[in-house]
């Protein structure tokens, strides 16, 4: 391309981009929001993750204070930590409502720190439109309200793949296969393949990943008993260690954000990342490979198997331990999850509202699960042992212990921690106490 | 001065003594001898949410009678202390290396090779800035600090994005054909940690130094000089003497900094290949949500400072006891 075009493209994609910003800012700031029309009083806090998404409707719902009301939104990337020290707290929560993952709802729920808004929502839920898949019920009661969703893509480098004439990886075979072909064509790419593989969640996500994609259970049937011990425990880390050659020699230390500044620079060619930055590999400002990128489903472990990865929501809760500002704050809640607040930041992530219009960066998630990926598990005691098989992961691929010495350390490791945290990680059956 | 004025000087300080410093502390022994569990029950639930209805299995919490969740709190002892130090039953055959001690290796690896290289390289920065002329030494001694008043998180963020793939260092080494992957390997993670150790820390030790140099008698160097003593005679036996006190002082105060080193353990590795003792506190504290295990890593922490300040405490006090 020559620079004049690129030029021209370039002032066009940020033109784009201030547009929108522009759309943003006076859907947020010009339009009165509804709560205004409320008179609502007294104080609102909130709190949630720093993250595009989050800070847009962080910037509507603080757009409701008024006179009589004051709205807080802290965005901080401790989130999950405070929301669960202030949910779990003796004392009334500070937070009036927090924006979780659903791994984090799991964990707050069977701990009963969440108030159900069952009565908020047929009392208001109409009259927002509130959407029957943005509920997200436990026996029927409303514990949380879903408003964005996220999962595991393959990225990979469109112009790459065709000037080799290589097809969409459908499985990390073929994956394999197409780092190998890249590594030896082009002279820039001796580290194809990108991947969050930093000890800790990044890993632990990467394991679950294919381990499920393998068809493994984490436990027992029914009980917290762990049984991912075993021989596609095993499985699983093989297959991480076999991408370990086509990546960064830094690859134990490198996260989500490392992932993206590797295909960004257009050091990588493919890589399985958060479909929720897909968009970021256009930003002209920050990208080398603007519109060079494609998306797919991450591939499969198996020939013909679902998916390696899972679907994850996030969304809104309240404290059982809250003040008496329960309906300010849903109010409050539904101005910033509105029709209105999706269209004006439309791009920002994949939302679950029907009025989001996926573009080719929000595809992702119905990618995913069309492939048949599954949601990312929902037991209470699974956040223990991925925390625990974070730890020790590393060891197996860098070799310094056996896969099996190391499942059976998390598992250890796990029983310890779950029976910390009061669950029975035995063979106590659901219906029977525990 | 009479006992009562003495108490009413010294109470406010003993107050707030008490506490900031021995009130937490208390807290934090009180919290490493306990464990709070919830009570929680098997259940099967049916969830709905955007990806449709799943029945799924949990253990959920049970709850009294005014509709709060219970828990059952117990003084367990030595437990959490156990656990953190790998003598709980549960590691009895593990090959896993026990957490705490790796990261006491290498908090004492970062602490015991940090203190030399700040002594020698503060005290060599300061004789050479105490050589420049006058006009330069006020750009000269700003420039040196500049490390030193960076916000140690924002300095390991600067130093990680450096080295990392396609970071400034990598590109120039590999202009020159040396191709190093800093997060590759235990050691060179370590390394890039004790480096940005010394790179932070050294301007502190520095202007300590320089302080102290201001303030060497004259005479005694002119003496030396007339006695025919040459530069390095000089340099140890009048000014080193001299900056003797000073130089306890800057280890004193860095080995209790060292010993607590969290910030580029979190930013440069996360933890991986390598950890230090505070960073496990952190960890165990934010990511394992057990603040009762938490505090029984900050007390060995705490515990850990301690032996390693001793000596220094030692020496001292005997130097204050002389002074009387």
């Amino acid at each position: 391309m020559n620079p004049a075009r690129r030029h021209l493209l370039r002032a066009t994609a940020a033109g784009a981009v201030a547009a929108a910003s522009g759309q943003s800012m006076a859907d947020t700031v010009s339009t009165p929001p509804a709560c205004h029309r409320l008179g609502l009083q007294g104080e609102v806090n909130l709190l949630g993750n720093s993250f595009p998404a989050i800070q847009h409707i962080a910037r509507i719902a603080e757009s409701c204070s008024s006179a009589g009301l004051r709205v807080r939104f802290k965005l901080t990337p401790q989130a999950r930590s405070e929301t669960e020290l202030a949910f779990g707290s003796s004392r009334v929560s500070p937070f009036d409502a927090a924006v979780v993952s659903m791994g984090v709802f799991s964990t707050l729920h069977a701990r009963g720190r969440l108030y159900p808004m069952t009565d908020l929502v047929r009392k208001h839920g109409e009259r927002y439109r509130l959407e029957e898949r943005m509920l997200v019920r436990v026996d029927g009661e409303v514990m949380a309200l879903a408003f964005m969703q996220n999962t595991q893509n393959l990225y990979l480098r469109q112009d790459l793949f065709e000037r080799h004439r290589l097809g969409v990886p459908r499985t990390y075979a073929q994956m394999l296969q197409a780092a190998a072909v890249i590594r030896r064509a082009e002279h820039d790419f001796a580290f194809p393949i990108a991947q969050g593989f930093a000890k800790g969640f990044d890993l632990a996500t990467e394991f679950t990943n294919v381990f499920a994609g393998l068809g493994g259970r984490f436990f027992e049937p029914g009980t917290a008993k762990p049984v991912f011990a075993n021989d596609l425990g095993e499985q699983a880390i093989e297959t991480l260690r076999s991408l370990l050659p086509f990546m960064t020699p830094n690859a134990l230390a490198s996260n989500a954000d490392d992932v993206m500044n590797q295909l960004q620079q257009g050091r990588a060619a493919m890589g399985v990342l958060w479909a929720s930055r897909a968009a970021r590999m256009d930003d002209p400002v920050a990208s080398r490979v603007a519109g060079k990128v494609a998306f797919a489903a991450a591939p499969a472990v198996r020939d013909g198997g679902p998916p390696a990865a899972h679907l994850w929501w996030d969304g809104v809760v309240m404290p059982r331990n809250g003040g008496p500002r329960r309906e300010a704050t849903f109010l409050v809640m539904m101005d910033m999850l509105s029709e209105a607040a999706v269209r004006s930041g439309n791009d920002l992530t994949i939302w679950v509202r029907s009025t989001f219009k996926p573009g080719r960066f929000g595809a992702g998630v119905e990618l995913a699960r069309l492939a048949g990926a599954r949601p990312w598990p929902g037991e209470p005691f699974f956040a223990l042992a991925h925390q625990e098989l974070g730890k020790v992961l590393p060891d197996a691929l860098v070799g310094d212990q056996s896969a099996r010495s190391v499942l059976r350390t998390a598992a250890a490791a796990y029983v310890r921690a779950a029976r910390d945290k009061g669950f029975t990680p035995d063979n106590a059956r659901a219906g029977g106490a525990a | 001065m009479r006992t009562s004025e003495f108490a009413r000087f010294a109470a406010p300080s003993a107050v707030l003594m008490l506490m900031l410093l021995a009130l937490p502390l208390a807290i934090t022994l009180w919290l490493s001898v306990r464990q709070c569990t919830p009570l929680l029950e098997m259940a099967t639930v049916v969830q709905t949410g955007p990806f449709g209805t799943e029945t799924i299995t949990t253990q959920r919490a049970r709850f009294d009678q005014i509709g709060r969740p219970i828990e059952s709190c117990e003084v367990v002892g030595l437990a959490n202390y156990r656990q953190i130090l790998g003598h709980d039953s549960a590691d009895a055959g593990s090959e896993q290396r026990n957490e705490f001690w790796e990261a006491l290796k290498f908090t004492l690896l970062y602490t015991l090779s940090t203190t030399p290289a700040i002594l020698v390289g503060g005290l060599t920065l300061a004789l050479a800035v105490n050589l420049v002329t006058q006009r330069l030494k006020g750009v000269v001694i700003a420039a040196s600090l500049l490390p030193f008043i960076i916000t140690p998180v924002v300095g390991a963020l600067a130093i990680k994005w450096m080295f990392r793939d396609s970071g400034l260092v990598p590109h120039l080494l590999g202009q020159v054909g040396l191709h190093v992957f800093w997060m590759a390997e235990a050691w060179s993670a370590r390394l890039l940690i004790i480096l940005y150790g010394i790179w932070h820390v050294l301007p502190f030790a520095f202007i300590v130094f320089y302080a102290g140099l201001q303030s060497v008698p004259q005479d005694s160097l002119e003496a030396a000089t007339l006695d025919g003593a040459s530069s390095w005679q000089k340099l140890r036996f009048v000014t080193l003497p001299h900056l003797a006190p000073l130089v306890v002082f800057v280890t004193l105060i860095h080995v209790m900094d060292a010993y607590r080193v969290f910030e580029p353990v979190l930013v440069l590795t996360q933890g991986a290949f390598t950890a230090s003792v505070q960073y496990l506190t952190y960890y165990i504290l934010m990511q394992e949500n057990n603040p009762f295990k938490a505090s029984a890593a900050a007390v060995l922490t705490v515990l850990g400072i301690a032996v390693l300040l001793v000596p220094l405490l030692r020496k001292t006090w005997r130097e204050q006891r002389k002074g009387f």
